[in-house]
């Protein structure tokens, strides 16, 4: 259409002659409405003038390399020719007066709808971090009771090893070092507070306050603090393994009875697991370890252990041995999951 | 009432449906099957054409015996007969090749999505498989799974041959049409055999009373009348003798087809027609026609082409963004398993499990309502077939008009009176105090054999039943209804004498002792053709004078006779005379043989013209048929005058338009010089039809909006079916002969009629009219374009939610969340929450007047079109998808796993040796806390999509209008719905919250409300939505955003 409209405005002659043809109001009104047409178009064209302009760019692009094809044949251009024709066509149909205008209003439509949609989200979203504290998450309900894992741990709660191969346990070492690193003296007494023993360590005051984390030394786990024994007892057959107590906040021990430890064979004989030493002796996680404030606030917080040091086992045998913690309001017993309050694992010493 | 409920029975009892089966068929192998079909098209069509093959009438009792090498006396020997027997096979129809009822079962677990669900069940199975193999204590989850799914499939399949198996079999009626014993002579013997053991060349002999045991070739009768409307759609009863009287064989009167009634033959000595056996079996004329309807094969309706697009379409989206996020996974180094359960997701999402029982059951709700309305729905698909047609054929006898004689016009004392046509003719109004009238009355009343059959003192006259032929019941109920008790004055004018009507005659005479007892003169009276009846008169009676019958008014009963016969009725002439008494004695003995009285110089009394008058609901129909653009075309095997007479008065033709011929005639034009384009109207007779090429009947078609078909063949009827066809209109064709079964069943839709049709056109039909009434089709076709408005709404509101149940997927391959909604959770939706509110649209009311809209273009307007699709999908389904994904937020926030803890934590919240795993608080989950904060999330989910269902649910009520213009309460069964949604979703959250196999917990309630807001915006989005569709009718957004 608006080539066609150009060619017929082509031959358009000076005002002034114009006056002098006979059918000059018809030709007027031609003329006036071919102007109102040209502009409706530019009108359209303007809505979408970001596509229109990539349009051009795409054609001149094009073009260029057409130029640079014209110099190689003569062929290649004219084919180049036709699909620029078809090119332009599909941008802009001089018949149906359709366009990529229309598909780019499409677009445009859906970019503020989706944009909205957007909006609406980062509101919910907002709207839902406004509810939230970030320093006591609002349910803690499905998170209780506490879980339980072990260290060191590997994938598998399987412990195989051969007390004469090195290679079999060395990783557990490895494994428990690494874990230990946090529970280093050192690194304790500089970051953390020595807060009296047995009773809840509370500090009031603002959410939003630092809160101050208890002492846990390497040291306490005694023999199996790899201090004295680097190989935390795998070299002699007399595995130690930790046990951590899954951290919640704000979890209190009921009644200030401190949660403890005691583990025995699953299944099968009782005697096949002869003693086991706790380290701490208590074999408890002691008061002074709770409440946990809460990642933001409790940076330092290190969670206590209960270290087992399985001292005389049967040897060359599975042994199938359940951790479980003890306590006023701690759950132990859960079919569905095996790691709330208690930990399976099997010991496999060969010598 | 007792023939309600046979139809009724047909419809419960029914078996089959060769329809679906051939539909199955064609999915499978279509590109095969389509040229199977073209053949099979071409070789129907020539069978068609042909001419039937038979000459036998053309042949002499000799030939015929040489030729079937039988003895007229002594019929065939029992060997010859026996021999002949193993030779052409019994004489009963074949009943058509079934499918089995197994593969029949089988197809309905393959078609549709079924595929789409095994792949996914298997894709289940095969993974475990894998996970089995590596691990042999791994979770069961994917089993069930795809125990589940193959459940789904298993279950809908087992709905949908349910479904199938509730349709008729075709052929039963035909079975059913065979006499059980015919009368046959064999060995010089009369031994009375089974008729399926009648073989070609007996002797049979058959009784009033009798169906015709095969084809036969009558030898010898007198006075034997067969009803053929069952094979050639002619009602009246037909004249049956030994002679050869037209070359074709279905118009010659030495014929009598196999399962038509032999009516009457006339008294001893001879009392049974002789014939002898021409054709049997399959070979016989109805044999070939029921092959023929069987032969057919039924288009695909509609709806269910509809139907298939649709699943095209979805099966297409699942299979690509399966397709594509499988590849997206693998490439993202995901493991193959586990890009296998992402695909089995995300069909499984995909796929609207439900929405095939629901339409379904949509449709079967419609026709339930339709059949309380008198239109009995075999098919259920043909529900919507009705709305969308554009073309009806309509049969004129029974449907358009009344089906019995009805005297329409008087005229004496050299004027026309109109009487009453309508159902009861109570209101008869012309002026009765003329003593021509007196003497017209008395002449109608005596001149006439009909009589009503005893003990019927209180059933009203019109519904009285009556011995006697059509125009003689029509004047004895006329003058029963204008003189009372019409017997009563018979016997008061005791019958002395009587020539009975015959064709030669033209004329029916009785003479009568008149009821005056001084009055000792015998009255002659006679009623016959107009111009036979005129004839004998010298008189004329005006204003109860005889007056001499001169030119002037000879002329004016031409012009009357003329005026009545044009207009399509058909007119009959009284005159009388009253015999001198000394001529004739009180004692005079009358000799009809010898004809010893005069029948001449009598006195013209008047004429009167009948007709078979239209119902009087028809004309209304009519109109509606035209405002809601649906063209209704007269096909009748009717003369032309009556025909086109007929569709005037009931608007077939309209008021104002004309045909070619009456254009020539008004302009005074030879017919040729007329151009075609001015005339609206046509009047085509069969012989013309004969004439016309495929390419001309088109044109025809297309050209005259208003068409009339008469004196058509039965086998024409097809053709113009066909044609209609070639229009790409969905035509609709009412019928109830035998013959009109292939037109039926070629037909987009069949029409039976309930009273006056054959068992084999209601078996050929998808529809039965109970009431024989064309004002029910319009009530069906508006019960079938509101069942597809609310098909697309149920659609759309079904598709929506696809996407709140795929995105989950998509986010968790991407994204890596834990996964925001379980595999099970959503077919808990599916085939749970949504399956009450998708039916419940079905009751949805129409937004505004849909009889005043054109009947829908079959290629052009298409039940999931492309703005039902983006709608849904893109817009309210992403808004759902939105507003599921807060809660589910929500739901992780407020237990410690804040959003941006929870990207990309998939693999190590998977895993099951993690068992402290930190969220955003520090606090550690065990694996199997995280997975029932997984379930929680599930459900919070699925209570999100089930709000915001509740609020598309409420939009979907309407398209155009808003809600508040359609009244949010007017149909109950949405709430009913809503109810049963939020019902579903408590049972299911706190009920079965413990059962973990289905994943479910007991949410808090506050989750519940989480999503409320979103339901609202989508509530608010789609008010705009209409609201500009309604402000900028035809604008882009109309275009893009109605559905």
């Amino acid at each position: 259409m608006r080539r066609q409209l150009r060619s017929r405005r082509a031959p358009a002659l000076p005002y002034g002659y114009r006056y002098r043809l006979d059918d000059q109001d018809e030709v007027n009104q031609n003329y006036l409405a071919d102007e109102e047409e040209e502009a409706e178009e530019e009108a359209r064209v303007m809505v979408v003038p970001d596509l229109e302009e990539e349009e051009e760019e795409e054609e001149e692009k094009e073009e260029e390399e057409k130029e640079e094809e014209d110099s190689h044949s003569q062929e290649t251009d004219s084919a180049w020719w036709r699909k620029l024709q078809i090119v332009n066509e599909y941008l802009w149909d001089p018949e149906k007066r359709t366009s990529l205008a229309r598909t780019g209003l499409i677009l445009v439509i859906y970019f503020f709808f989706y944009a909205s949609l957007a909006a609406v989200i980062t509101l919910c979203m907002y709207t839902l971090f406004l509810t939230i504290s970030p320093y006591m998450p609002t349910f803690t309900e499905r998170v209780k009771p506490p879980g339980v894992m072990i260290r060191p741990f590997a994938h598998s709660l399987n412990f195989n090893f051969n007390v004469s191969e090195p290679d079999t346990w060395q990783h557990y070492v490895i494994s428990l070092n690494g874990f230990l690193q946090g529970y280093n003296d050192s690194l304790q007494e500089e970051m953390n507070v020595d807060c009296p023993p047995g009773q809840y360590f509370i500090q009031d005051g603002d959410e939003d306050e630092d809160k101050k984390a208890c002492q846990f030394k390497r040291s306490f786990l005694k023999n199996c603090s790899g201090l004295e024994d680097p190989t935390f007892g795998y070299s002699t057959g007399q595995p130690c393994i930790l046990l951590k107590m899954n951290r919640i906040v704000g979890f209190r021990p009921e009644r200030g009875d401190p949660v403890k430890v005691s583990c025995k064979v699953q299944r099968g004989d009782e005697n096949d697991i002869r003693s086991i030493n706790y380290y701490p002796e208590s074999a408890s996680f002691d008061l002074r370890y709770y409440p946990y404030y809460g990642k933001l606030t409790h940076v330092n917080y290190t969670s206590p252990l209960v270290a087992m040091h399985f001292t005389d086992v049967v040897k060359n045998q599975a042994v199938p041995v359940q951790c479980q913690l003890k306590g006023k309001g701690i759950i132990n017993d859960v079919i569905n999951d095996r790691f709330v309050g208690r930990v399976i694992f099997t010991l496999n010493i060969e010598t | 009432m007792n023939r309600k409920r046979e139809i009724y029975s047909v419809e419960l009892s029914g078996t089959k449906d060769i329809e679906k089966t051939d539909k199955e068929d064609g999915k499978k192998s279509r590109g095969l099957k389509n040229k199977c079909l073209e053949r099979k098209k071409n070789h129907q069509k020539e069978e068609l054409k042909k001419e039937l093959d038979l000459h036998d009438h053309k042949l002499s009792k000799e030939e015929l015996e040489t030729k079937y090498s039988t003895n007229i006396i002594t019929g065939l020997s029992s060997a010859q007969a026996a021999e002949l027997l193993a030779q052409h096979g019994p004489n009963s129809l074949t009943p058509p090749k079934e499918t089995s009822e197994i593969i029949k079962f089988l197809k309905q677990m393959v078609g549709g999505f079924s595929i789409l669900l095994w792949i996914g069940a298997i894709l289940c199975w095969i993974a475990y498989g894998i996970q089995y193999s590596n691990d042999h204590a791994s979770s069961l989850d994917n089993v069930y799974l795809g125990s589940v799914l193959a459940l789904v499939v298993i279950l809908t399949g087992v709905f949908a041959y349910y479904q199938e198996a509730k349709s008729t079999n075709i052929m039963s009626s035909f079975r059913k049409m065979i006499p059980q014993q015919a009368l046959v002579i064999r060995d010089s013997e009369k031994k009375t055999i089974p008729a399926d053991q009648l073989v070609v060349g007996d002797i049979v002999e058959i009784k009033g009373g009798d169906r015709v045991p095969a084809d036969v070739r009558i030898l010898s009768t007198q006075g034997c009348k067969v009803d053929n409307s069952s094979v050639t759609g002619e009602s009246e009863p037909q004249a049956r003798s030994c002679e050869f009287t037209h070359e074709s064989p279905l118009e010659t009167k030495n014929i009598a087809f196999f399962s038509t009634t032999c009516l009457e033959v006339s008294a001893p000595p001879v009392g049974t027609a002789t014939g002898m056996v021409i054709n049997t079996g399959d070979r016989t004329i109805i044999g070939q026609i029921a092959s023929l309807a069987s032969g057919v094969k039924d288009l695909k309706t509609p709806i269910a082409i509809e139907i298939e697009h649709f699943v095209h379409i979805v099966a297409g989206v699942a299979v690509s963004i399966g397709v594509i996020f499988f590849i997206i996974a693998v490439s993202m180094k995901y493991y193959v398993l586990d890009s296998i359960i992402f695909l089995i997701g995300i069909i499984v999402a995909n796929v609207p499990e439900g929405l095939l029982a629901t339409v379904t059951v949509t449709l079967s709700l419609t026709a339930k309502r339709m059949a309380k309305k008198n239109c009995l729905v075999k098919n259920l698909e043909a529900v919507e077939t009705l709305g969308s047609t554009s073309i009806i054929c309509s049969d004129k006898t029974g449907t358009l008009t009344q089906n019995r004689m009805t005297v329409a016009h008087l005229w004496f004392d050299h004027q026309i009176f109109v009487a009453d046509t309508s159902e009861n003719q109570s209101n008869q109004v012309f002026d009765q105090s003329s003593a021509t009238w007196a003497s017209l009355s008395r002449i109608i009343t005596l001149c006439n054999r009909a009589e009503f059959r005893p003990g019927q003192e209180s059933v009203p006259i019109m519904k009285k039943i009556v011995v006697g032929d059509a125009s003689e019941t029509a004047l004895l109920k006329f003058s029963e209804v204008m003189l009372g008790n019409v017997m009563d004055i018979r016997k008061r004018n005791r019958k002395v004498a009587e020539i009975p009507f015959n064709s030669t005659n033209k004329f029916q005479l009785s003479i009568h002792e008149t009821e005056d007892p001084d009055d000792k003169r015998f009255l002659v009276v006679m009623k016959g053709a107009p111009e036979r009846v005129l004839e004998k008169c010298s008189t004329i009676m005006v204003n109860g004078q005889e007056q001499p019958l001169d030119r002037s008014t000879a002329e004016a009963f031409h012009t009357a006779y003329m005026e009545l016969g044009g207009i399509g009725e058909r007119v009959l002439g009284f005159c009388h005379l009253y015999l001198p008494t000394d001529e004739f004695p009180e004692t005079y003995s009358f000799d009809v043989d010898a004809v010893n009285f005069p029948t001449s110089n009598f006195c013209f009394v008047g004429l009167l013209s009948m007709i078979d008058p239209p119902r009087s609901t028809v004309p209304d129909a009519v109109t509606k048929c035209r405002s809601a653009g649906i063209k209704v075309i007269m096909v009748t095997g009717d003369h032309p005058i009556t025909a086109k007479a007929i569709a005037k008065s009931v608007g077939i033709i309209s008021a104002n338009s004309e045909t070619v011929e009456d254009i020539a005639k008004r302009l005074n034009l030879p017919v040729e010089q007329v151009n075609k384009q001015d005339a609206k109207a046509a009047v085509v007779t069969g012989m013309e039809l004969k004439d016309m090429s495929p390419e001309q009947l088109d044109e025809l078609l297309a050209n005259h909006s208003e068409i009339v078909f008469a004196r058509t063949s039965p086998q024409q009827k097809l053709i113009i079916v066909e044609g209609c066809q070639r229009q790409d209109a969905v035509v609709a064709v009412t019928g109830d002969g035998v013959n009109d079964s292939p037109a039926l069943k070629k037909a987009d839709i069949g029409i039976a009629m309930g009273i006056a049709g054959s068992d084999a056109a209601k078996n050929a039909a998808d529809m039965v009219l109970l009431d024989d009434n064309f004002a029910s089709i319009v009530t069906g076709v508006e019960e079938g374009r509101l069942i597809f408005d609310n098909l697309k709404k149920t659609i759309a509101y079904t598709l929506t939610k696809n996407i709140a149940e795929l995105c989950p997927f998509l986010i968790y391959i991407i994204a890596g969340l834990p996964l925001p909604i379980g595999t099970i959770t959503i077919l808990f939706i599916d085939l749970g929450t949504d399956i009450i509110p998708s039916i419940a649209l079905a009751y949805e009311k129409a937004e505004s007047d849909i009889m005043n809209r054109k009947p829908r273009h079959k290629k052009k307007d298409r039940l999931v079109n492309a703005p039902l699709a983006l709608y849904s999908y893109l817009h309210i389904g992403l808004m759902q998808a939105l507003g599921a994904f807060v809660t589910y937020f929500t739901v992780y926030a407020q237990q410690g796993f804040l959003p941006s803890a929870i990207l990309h934590l998939r693999v190590e919240w998977e895993n099951d040796n993690v068992n402290d795993l930190e969220d955003s608080y520090g606090q550690e989950w065990t694996r199997f806390q995280r997975k029932y904060l997984e379930w929680t999330g599930y459900t919070a989910f699925f209570v999100s999509i089930m709000i915001q269902q509740i609020a598309d649910l409420i939009i979907r009520k309407t398209r155009r209008n808003s809600i508040f213009q359609q009244g949010l309460f007017r149909n109950k069964v949405i709430w009913v719905g809503i109810a049963s949604q939020i019902i579903i979703a408590l049972i299911l959250s706190y009920g079965l919250g413990t059962i973990q196999a289905l994943n479910f917990t007991m949410l808090r309630p506050q989750y519940w409300f989480v999503a409320v807001p979103h339901a609202v915006l989508i509530w608010v989005y789609d008010e705009v939505r209409k609201f500009f569709i309604r402000l900028f009718p035809g604008s882009w957004w109309d275009k893009n955003m109605y559905y």
